[in-house]
């Protein structure tokens, strides 16, 4: 087994009169993962969608990190739930922005995007289910 | 105009032959525009005696649809058996589950409320919403 270390900082000095820094981690129970960088180039729901976690590809639970590498924040790309309906949005992440999300394993993610082969970078992590392959 | 950044770090020294060590900020603005977010509901917690179903734990009817809210939910427990099951909207569509000291980070559209169901007794979440009117 394999450790994943996941922190999360979330900071601002002006947004209350109160400071906000919050600084979490985790350990995540891993024995796969990797970190992808690839273009999405559909901008309309079964049309050319980048599969980002095929269902059943981790095992117990999997977590997925994705950043949205456009300069453009108005670029968005939106990640959903493919395996429930074509609008069963999960989020909608602005250029530079990220998510961290646990996934439902028996689920697969797709993900599009507003512009034609907007950049992003993805990996999930989790136990891998040797009956799946990505193929 | 409030700056709120968030920054997250992904490593491992031996999941893969290559050390992986990622780590990225993002400040957090408004829809379409470069001010930043300017409200928060500052770091909360709920404490929930009985396991809970299709619970609300942020409603979208306090948030503005169609922005670019920020959502941070934590399962304090520090137990790997007691998960919370974190879902959306009326079809309480999953996103899935967060495992004792698991946490996550989203966007947030503000269009359908966030539900949990919990799976113990005796349960915290801790949660923080960043939004804009």
């Amino acid at each position: 087994m394999a450790t994943v270390r996941v922190t999360l900082g979330l900071s601002s000095a002006d947004v209350m009169s109160t400071a906000v820094s919050l600084n979490v981690a985790a350990n995540l129970l891993a024995d796969s993962g990797s970190i992808v960088r690839a273009k999405v180039k559909g901008t309309a729901a079964d049309t050319d969608d980048l599969v980002i976690y095929k269902a059943n590809d981790k095992l117990e639970s999997a977590y997925l990190y994705i950043q949205n590498l456009d300069p453009e924040k108005e670029n968005y790309i939106t990640v959903r739930n493919e395996t429930e309906s074509n609008t069963a949005l999960v989020a909608k992440i602005g250029g530079g922005e990220f998510a961290f999300i646990p996934v439902a394993v028996d689920k697969t993610y797709q993900c599009i995007a507003t512009k034609v082969n907007t950049m992003i970078e993805y990996g999930v992590f989790g136990l891998d289910n040797s009956a799946v392959t990505l193929a | 105009m409030a700056t709120t950044t968030a920054t997250i770090t992904i490593s491992s020294s031996d999941l893969t032959g290559d050390a992986l060590s990622l780590s990225t900020t993002a400040t957090l603005t408004k829809a379409n525009s470069a001010s930043g977010l300017d409200q928060t509901t500052g770091v909360a917690r709920k404490f929930f005696a009985s396991a809970q179903a299709n619970t609300t734990l942020i409603a979208a009817a306090d948030y503005t649809a169609g922005k670019a809210h920020k959502v941070y939910i934590k399962n304090t427990s520090t137990s790997n058996s007691e998960f919370v099951k974190v879902e959306l909207g009326a079809s309480n569509l999953s996103l899935g589950f967060l495992y004792g000291g698991d946490f996550m980070f989203i966007p947030y559209d503000g269009e359908n409320d966030i539900d949990i169901d919990t799976s113990d007794v005796n349960m915290t979440v801790e949660f923080l919403v960043i939004y804009e009117a």
